[in-house]
């Protein structure tokens, strides 16, 4: 068909479509002239209209399949399913999650624009132990935490349902009393964790909530400590691009100063301050983030009772307990850390006695040193700037050094290498503050400068370009993929300009913007270009060349996005052999390593991710030493592949290592350490030692219970496992019990509804079929269906499994009219989902066999007697 | 076919940042929900709403924002059924159900997706601009009236367009 013939059969459709159906032929019959091809075509169109289309059907249901992140491809956020998003905080956005395996629900932030170099995704992953073990009512846990493979970091907190405390307070119209006494348990809940060397660092209203029961939560906390090195401050400018408003900031945290427990103190002041005054103690909305700042340090807070003279919070009060309320508020917010509460137990003690009426211990002469001698002038140019400065020389240091191409000429490299420093560096330090504007030390406009500055330098072309390479990594790990591109883009250029069109420095650019492309996900672009830069970089400099390797991995990482695995592993396991052959062992191999370990055994390759997880755990023992958490988790990699493979004991084996270490590296109260038991105490189970691996999941579950609480579905899958070994041994009755107790968790925790407390019915339907007593099944399985259908649908695996249990049951009571009914229903809604040697579609079968037997069907027994002979053969 | 300004930002940026932006909103699509799906054409107007602040956008009309988005949605869309469509692990074609029981059992496959995209990719030769119409209306979600405005013709002509569009392409999936 061409243009004008589509014209024509446009015309005589639009004309004929609405036509009446006898009318239609004869009509068309004259307006074609008797040209039956195109009387067909017409009428084929008219047909699909009558029919409806895809397009009538709309794409919102394909749509919202199709853009589920996906989870069977890659873990993508750990083990956790993202529900919906509840908000957007400075760092990250937050989500409401839930537990693929478990059904537990929990808050989940993923910090999109923190990019985590391997090195700090450790350091990360360590920080969270503290955390975790923070255990108060007042706090929201820490579940868990990680970082994809890319460097997202994420944190999995209690959900916490509540609002703001200042909107609390409003909403309800507290008294101040009543606001003070909110306080109180804040400071209850902070004083907790100061004593467990915990420090919150970004108290500020929004990160504590009171839930619907007037309680309070605190969440959030130390995660502003995980992404930086230096101090609080800078996480706003690292990982959002966006300043936000230090309302809450303390001097010293702007001053970039050391930060401790009087931090704290001073945010909460703030907050004391603008809950009992109605408003904060300065105004920002019409000051830059710079002049912010200078206020923070230097200006005084107008006194609660002189500013809040008429606001009918402190209407009631007499005159000591107004002058106490100014007193309360600014010893919290003393610029100068000597004169503040010097604890947060001693602000809390402090609300104490104004609520009981007595006199404070907080003086008030104190508060005529607030201004003084010990705040500088020249702050700025001094501690606030050098905070800011070594995170940046790091980044520089880090991309400059992996620019570094091996030239016979080191030394000009060297000297290239410190210019680039040197520049960088005299754009934060020098002028005299005093003198000059006001400067703005955002992480954005500093390299924004850098930028222009490097505009400058066109009589250094080398220099020049360089520094825009740097800059524009710089911008791809800091998320500003657009302005990245930009300066990756013209630094391509003038290297092209400069040196060629081919050669190694043009071939680092290219792979560069593979790098991005893959972020920005274009991969075809991505894969082009990395594919060129490698080859390129293969022409000119020998094989084993660091940038070689680099590249290799480039092109690795870009087919890993892409989703072409077979080739990804290639190309990687290529990179591991550049890496080592320049350098033996390094970190950095060691993470490839364990890449492409999970490569391969997600690819099903077991062998082959054996061998790389031997690799990655001797490197690490190597780099790491013998006793770090990586050399357990690389351990357990290596029992999941011989547990996968039905070696058990091998499995144990390695559980039993890592357990060692765990243990030495987290503790023994710990959520990792219980994970290890799990594992362990499942290879125990699979080789039948059920005495054994009852009481290493019983450990486990005493640790989940006090790490969350007696009542917490973590506790409920662990008493699951235990119910199994248990069912396993023969002890129906501990088994009867776990699984009560399963089910009596999941039910306080969820409600009546949730697919969890249908599982846990099942399992306990399962114990009773097992004692034969199937009456007492039989109703069990059912109302486990029921949820199931309800709750995950009539289509799900579970329901399906949960039919053919109770199909089972119904066989066990030789009725067999309705077990078949069950058995092929859940045989059906198997067949739909899984491989077919699952051991519930082996159940299935085993049991049509018996059935037709029992009732003398022999040709439909024989059909699944033949299908569990062929699936047996398989397995083999 | 767009024109822009000479103070506008490229094309290409443009598309590279809605197609972003959808990508990130994407992630925040709801599952499991059975009251609420995500339709292309709410992603599309949260983009724009987003993205519409920026200063550089300001310049936009929101019409040709909308149109730069929908494009970018398509592409989101058929990346996604790609890979699901490429993706092993789902043993091959993976079938959505949809909640829709008047349906039956029809269900939209990530193949599906990808038939749609060549088809439409096809209609383009033939016809650009009722190509232009259908990616507007199913990927953007745009109304007849924004249609006729943005594409200046009547809305009788795009109802037309539109009508036989979709018997075209429902015929060349089937033939493809």
């Amino acid at each position: 068909m061409d243009s004008a013939r589509w014209e024509r059969v446009q015309e005589l459709f639009h004309d004929a479509v609405d036509l009446p159906e006898g009318e239609r032929r004869s009509f068309l019959q004259r307006a074609c002239a008797g040209d039956e091809s195109l009387i067909d075509e017409v009428l084929s169109f008219i047909d699909e209209d009558a029919e409806g289309t895809l397009l009538d059907r709309g794409l919102a249901h394909a749509a919202t399949r199709l853009l589920d992140p996906d989870a069977a491809a890659l873990t993508e956020i750990g083990p956790y399913r993202i529900v919906r998003a509840l908000g957007e905080g400075g760092m990250g956005v937050v989500f409401l999650a839930e537990r693929t395996d478990l059904g537990s629900q929990a808050a989940i932030k993923i910090l999109r624009d923190a990019w985590l170099s391997p090195a700090r995704r450790e350091r990360f992953a360590t920080e969270q132990q503290t955390l975790a073990h923070l255990n108060h009512p007042s706090i929201a846990r820490l579940y868990d935490a990680g970082a994809r493979s890319d460097g997202t970091p994420w944190i999995v907190m209690e959900y916490v349902d509540g609002v703001a405390i200042t909107d609390y307070c409003r909403a309800h119209t507290l008294a101040i009393a009543d606001r003070l006494r909110l306080v109180r348990e804040v400071c209850d809940a902070v004083q907790y964790a100061h004593q467990h060397l915990v420090i919150h660092r970004d108290l500020k209203p929004s990160n504590i909530l009171v839930t619907t029961e007037g309680h309070v939560k605190l969440v959030d906390f130390g995660i502003s400590k995980q992404l930086d090195g230096a101090g609080g401050a800078l996480t706003h400018t690292m990982t959002g691009l966006r300043l936000m408003t230090p309302a809450y900031a303390a001097p010293e945290q702007i001053r970039g100063d050391r930060v401790g427990v009087h931090t704290d103190v001073y945010s909460l002041g703030v907050i004391l301050y603008e809950l009992v005054v109605g408003h904060l103690p300065f105004d920002f909305s019409t000051r830059t983030p710079a002049e912010a700042e200078t206020i923070i340090v230097e200006q005084d807070a107008p006194r609660p009772s002189a500013v809040a003279g008429k606001s009918p919070l402190l209407a009631g009060l007499g005159r000591t307990a107004r002058g106490d309320v100014d007193v309360l508020c600014l010893t919290a917010m003393h610029k100068d850390v000597a004169r503040r509460y010097q604890s947060v137990e001693a602000l809390g003690r402090d609300v104490d006695h104004f609520l009981n009426g007595e006199p404070l211990e907080a003086r008030p002469d104190d508060l005529a040193y607030r201004t003084g001698k010990f705040v500088r002038r020249h702050w700025r140019g001094l501690a606030g700037a050098a905070a800011v400065l070594a995170v940046i020389v790091g980044l520089v240091t880090f991309y400059t050094a992996r620019l570094t191409i091996a030239r016979n000429d080191a030394l000009t490299e060297a000297s290239r290498a410190q210019r680039i420093q040197g520049l960088m560096l005299n754009l934060f330090t020098g002028g005299d503050e005093a003198a000059g504007p006001a400067e703005d030390l955002r992480v954005v406009s500093l390299i924004d400068r850098g930028v222009l500055e490097a505009q400058n330098l066109a009589a250094e072309p080398g220099v020049q370009v360089t520094m825009y390479r740097t800059l524009g990594g710089i911008y791809q790990s800091l998320g500003d993929l657009s302005k990245a591109d930009a300066l990756l883009r013209q630094a391509l250029e003038r290297r092209r300009v400069l040196y060629g069109a081919d050669n190694a420095e043009v071939a680092e650019s290219l792979v560069a913007l593979g790098l991005l492309r893959a972020g920005q996900a274009k991969f075809e672009e991505a894969e082009r270009f990395a594919r060129d830069g490698l080859a390129m970089s293969k022409r000119h400099l020998p094989s084993n060349d660091a940038a070689v390797a680099r590249a290799t991995t480039a092109l690795g990482r870009v087919l890993e996005d892409r989703g072409s695995y077979k080739e990804a592993i290639a190309v990687l396991e290529e990179a591991a052999r550049l890496h080592s052959s320049r350098e033996p062992a390094s970190a950095d191999l060691a993470a490839t390593l364990r890449e492409l370990f999970n490569t391969q055994f997600y690819a099903g390759n077991l062998a082959i991710a054996e061998e790389v997880g031997r690799r990655a755990l001797a490197m690490t023992r190597q780099v790491n030493g013998d006793r770090h958490a990586l050399v357990a988790e690389d351990l357990i990699n290596l029992g999941a592949v011989q547990h996968e493979r039905g070696q058990y004991s091998e499995a144990e084996r390695y559980y039993r290592e890592a357990l060692v270490i765990s243990e030495g590296w987290y503790g023994k109260d710990h959520y990792k350490t219980a994970s290890n038991l799990t594992m362990l105490g499942r290879s125990l189970q699979m080789q039948k030692r059920y005495d054994e691996a009852g009481d290493v999941l019983r450990r486990a579950v005493a640790i989940q219970e006090r790490v969350f609480g007696p009542i917490h579905p973590r506790v409920a899958s662990a008493v699951n496992d235990l119910g199994a070994v248990a069912q396993n041994r023969g002890d129906l009755n501990e088994a009867e019990a776990a699984f009560t107790r399963m089910g009596a968790i999941y039910r306080s925790v969820y409600g009546e509804k949730h697919y969890l407390i249908g599982i846990a019915v099942s399992n306990l339907a399962s114990v009773y079929v097992l004692q034969k007593e199937y009456q007492r099944a039989e109703p069990l399985y059912r109302q486990a269906i029921a949820m199931f259908a309800e709750t995950q649908s009539p289509q799900h695996l579970n329901t399906g499994i949960g039919r053919i249990k109770l199909g089972r049951a119904l066989v066990g009571m030789s009725r067999y009219a309705e077990a078949e009914t069950e058995l092929l229903a859940g045989y059906d809604i198997l067949t739909k989902q899984t491989s077919p040697s699952v051991p519930w579609l082996r159940a299935a079968r085993e049991d049509l066999v018996k059935l037709y037997t029992a009732s003398k069907q022999p040709e439909k027994a024989a059909k699944y007697q033949e299908e569990l002979a062929v699936q047996r053969s398989r397995v083999q | 076919m767009i024109e822009t300004g000479p103070g506008d930002p490229p094309l290409e940026e443009l598309f590279s940042v809605a197609y972003e932006e959808l990508r990130r909103l994407a992630s925040l699509v709801r599952r499991d929900d059975r009251n609420a799906t995500m339709s292309p054409t709410t992603l599309v107007n949260e983009a724009f709403l987003k993205l519409a602040g920026a200063p550089r956008f300001k310049a936009q009309s929101p019409l040709h924002f909308k149109r730069i988005a929908a494009r970018a949605m398509r592409q989101v869309l058929v990346e996604a059924a790609r890979r699901r469509h490429a993706d092993k692990r789902g043993g091959g074609a993976v079938v959505f159900v949809t909640f829709d029981e008047s349906l039956g059992s029809k269900v939209t496959t990530a193949g599906d997706v990808l038939a749609l995209d060549a088809a439409l990719e096809a209609l383009t030769r033939l016809q650009p601009r009722q190509a232009d119409m259908v990616v507007l209306r199913f990927f953007g979600g745009f109304e007849i009236v924004e249609i006729a405005q943005l594409l200046d013709v009547s809305e009788a002509t795009v109802l037309r367009d539109w009508r036989a569009a979709k018997a075209w392409l429902a015929r060349e999936i089937k033939r493809g």
